[in-house]
């Protein structure tokens, strides 16, 4: 059965690469278009301009060190500003608003236990509207924790020591195991840069991921005009083989497609996409999403002309509801909460948080999964339409 | 023997129509059987579900003795079919396209060069194998689309109005292949709007309209369904009128009817032994300079049986 699969994808591949068109719309199209879009529309250009949110529970003297090392640091001048927020609820609030991009919340007794080798835990919250601020906070966190792990293990060995407790901070902090004074290293900016080429780019390949593997269901119905179809399913080999072998044949183009886009745009504009393995499961899950929904399409339209119009419909509708065309925080917030009906809403967060916070795929997994959840549904009415079409 | 191909009770609905309703017949190895309907009977519908493209409301197909529905892939195995609508692909060549469909229905790699020539002999296009589909005759066509159904050694081939669109002389290739794999011993399926074909290719032949078949049998059996009821023409020399009353008063004679001047038409039956008694019934009024016995074939039993004719 495999072999007769095998032998359905080989012509697939055969009849795709000798119709240029093809090649033109996996490639050259949306690679021209986010170069294009990246060169007219990218750089520096998101405002890179963030208020964090700074929530003083403690009223220690950690706190305050790193609201002095966050004012005085040169990097931040200007694009960073903290707002001295009363609690955590206050802080929450102000981020759902919009007022606050992220936010940093120490609890009570910060100071205290960390002076004591109990080390403490700073909560950050951030919103996939603002990466900037996100990733402010972030790298301001990661140093706090760095901090808050030397001092820890530090006063621990010296209790191991036997130094008297009413000693050990003394002790701790004259041996240089850095005191709650807190320096930000290197450009804590550097990764919250998203790139209007990275939207663009992602939006481009979002969009084409659609075209590319919706070309292959709609070639199922291209062969059932021809007859071809009905002598495949009339021979001796299972329901399911030319469906796959042509979904096979489209999955694999499409993600050909999406990742000469995000080769091609960091390669061009130099930023990156974020973790190279997160962004393929983001890119994988997206495909797959397009092709359940494109074949569901094929599935529910009588010819192939029909599924060329609503495919492309539908591929519009979603990009530009999703992000894909516009990005996503100068849509009104109406059409935000309506992005998220669309694969490519959940992409494009995905992707922008990736880029944005270098995060890796435990951080995009939430996405990911709906992602996969769209293509199940999508996916099992679509089996269901083509065994009712007579495709399967 | 097990029949090569046997279905019984077969029906399918369209909504509030019946496209097919108790459809049942056998084909035994070696025999050719014809399938003979009017534009919308049910031919198509049929066999459709005989090749497991379309699931029957009722009945059931067996294919060399396994269910087409409990073991599909065991019973296509052994099934040709070829669609009544050429379906192969244009931008491939004649020979590319028996390759893919070879690979699809499993030929093993090594025997599908060899199959593939064998087929191209039979259906006599080994000649202009290697030039595109696209470029082929409605006749060359159709010869690749019979070609691709053979590939696996089908036991039972089953053909949707193969000849459709088709020059004579193709015509005649398709007709004397298809005679030669009945020769050797493969059951046939075969269903067209040309009378001539059926009449040559098959040894029994089934009338199926508005979904049923109305009649079944040898193409003997079917034609003395209707009756031995003969046209006789005669052309008289002399007093036509006199003639005529003479004749019919001839034992066996049910009408004789004055069609011109000099002709007269009967409807007798057994007509050709009824000449040497109408010839003398006739002595004294005129002479018969001509006569014309026309016996009842296939397509005059289909026109009794439908009330149509078979071509469009
Ligand atoms: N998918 C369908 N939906 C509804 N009605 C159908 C469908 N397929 C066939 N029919 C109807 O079923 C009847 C039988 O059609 P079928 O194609 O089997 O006839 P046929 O004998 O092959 O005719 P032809 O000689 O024109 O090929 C026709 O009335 C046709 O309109
Ligand atoms: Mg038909």
């Amino acid at each position: 059965m495999w072999r007769a699969m095998l032998t359905v994808s080989a012509l697939e591949l055969r009849t795709r690469l000798r119709d240029g068109t093809a090649i033109v719309i996996a490639l050259v199209v949306p690679v021209t278009l986010a170069t294009l879009f990246g060169l007219a529309l990218g750089g520096d250009d998101p405002p890179l301009r963030a208020t964090v949110g700074f929530v003083d529970l403690d009223g220690g003297e950690f706190p305050a060190s790193v609201r002095r090392e966050v004012t005085a640091a040169e990097e931040l001048k200007g694009s960073v500003t903290l707002r001295d927020l009363p609690s955590g609820g206050e802080a929450r609030r102000a981020l759902d608003a919009d007022e606050i991009g992220a936010a940093i919340i120490f609890p009570a007794g910060f100071t205290r236990s960390v002076g004591a080798g109990e080390g403490g835990d700073v909560t950050v919250l951030t919103s996939p509207r603002s990466p900037l601020a996100g990733v402010v906070a972030g790298a301001v966190v990661d140093r706090i924790s760095a901090v808050v792990d030397a001092r820890t293990l530090a006063v621990r060995a010296a209790l191991l020591a036997g130094v008297p407790g009413e000693r050990v901070k003394e002790l701790v902090e004259r041996n240089g195991a850095a005191g709650p004074a807190l320096t930000l290293t290197g450009d804590p900016l550097a990764g919250g840069k998203v790139d209007l080429a990275v939207y663009y780019g992602s939006g481009m390949a979002a969009l084409f991921a659609f075209f590319v593997v919706g070309a292959s269901f709609r070639s199922l119905l291209t062969e059932r005009k021809l007859g071809t179809l009905d002598r495949m399913r009339a021979g001796p080999l299972a329901a399911w083989v030319p469906v796959a072998g042509k979904a096979v044949v489209g999955f694999a183009l499409a993600m050909v497609s999406v990742c000469a886009t995000w080769v091609s745009g960091t390669l061009i504009f130099g930023s990156s996409w974020g973790d190279p393995l997160a962004v393929l499961a983001v890119l994988t899950a997206h495909v797959l999403a397009a092709a359940a929904i494109t074949m569901l399409v094929a599935a529910r339209v009588k010819t192939d002309a029909q599924a060329d119009g609503v495919i492309m419909v539908i591929s519009f509708v979603m990009a530009f509801l999703g992000g894909s065309l516009v990005p996503l925080h100068s849509l009104p917030g109406v059409l935000q909460a309506v992005a998220l009906l669309t694969p490519n809403g959940w992409t494009a967060t995905a992707l922008a948080e990736l880029a944005g916070s270098g995060a890796s795929v435990a951080a995009v997994m939430g996405p990911i999964g709906v992602l996969l959840a769209i293509a199940l549904g999508a996916g099992g009415l679509a089996v269901l339409g083509l065994r009712k079409g007579m495709l399967l | 023997m097990t029949a090569a191909l046997s279905c019984g009770g077969l029906g399918k609905r369209y909504g509030d129509l019946v496209a097919v309703h108790d459809v049942g017949f056998s084909i035994a190895p070696g025999q050719a059987y014809g399938l003979l309907g009017p534009n919308g009977a049910g031919k198509t519908t049929t066999i459709s579900m005989l090749v497991g493209l379309l699931r029957p409301d009722t009945g059931t197909v067996l294919v060399g003795g396994v269910d087409l529905a409990r073991e599909p892939l065991r019973a296509k195995s052994r099934i040709g079919y070829v669609p009544q609508e050429i379906a192969l692909y244009p931008e491939l060549t004649g020979r590319e396209n028996l390759r893919f469909f070879g690979r699809l229905f499993g030929l093993p790699r090594r025997a599908l060069a060899t199959r593939i020539a064998e087929v191209l002999d039979l259906i006599g296009l080994a000649d202009r194998a290697d030039t595109k589909l696209g470029t082929y005759s409605g006749g060359m066509k159709r010869r690749i689309n019979i070609g691709a159904a053979l590939l696996h050694r089908p036991e039972v081939l089953i053909l949707d109005e193969p000849t459709v669109g088709v020059d004579p002389q193709s015509r005649k290739a398709i007709l004397e292949g298809l005679e030669r794999l009945v020769g050797d011993g493969m059951a046939l399926l075969y269903t067209s709007h040309y009378m001539e074909e059926v009449e040559r290719v098959c040894d029994r032949v089934a009338i199926i309209d508005h979904g049923r078949i109305v009649a079944d049998g040898t193409r003997r059996e079917l034609v003395s369904l209707v009756g031995g009821a003969d046209t006789v023409e005669l052309v008289l020399d002399g007093d036509v009128e006199a003639a005529c009353a003479k004749l019919r008063a001839v034992e066996g004679v049910a009408e004789a009817v004055r069609t011109g001047a000099a002709s007269v038409r009967l409807m007798a039956d057994g007509g050709r032994y009824l000449l040497p008694s109408l010839i003398t019934a006739v002595e004294g009024h005129a002479t018969v300079t001509a006569t014309q016995v026309i016996e009842p074939d296939l397509e005059a039993t289909f026109l009794h049986l439908t009330g149509t004719t078979l071509r469009d």
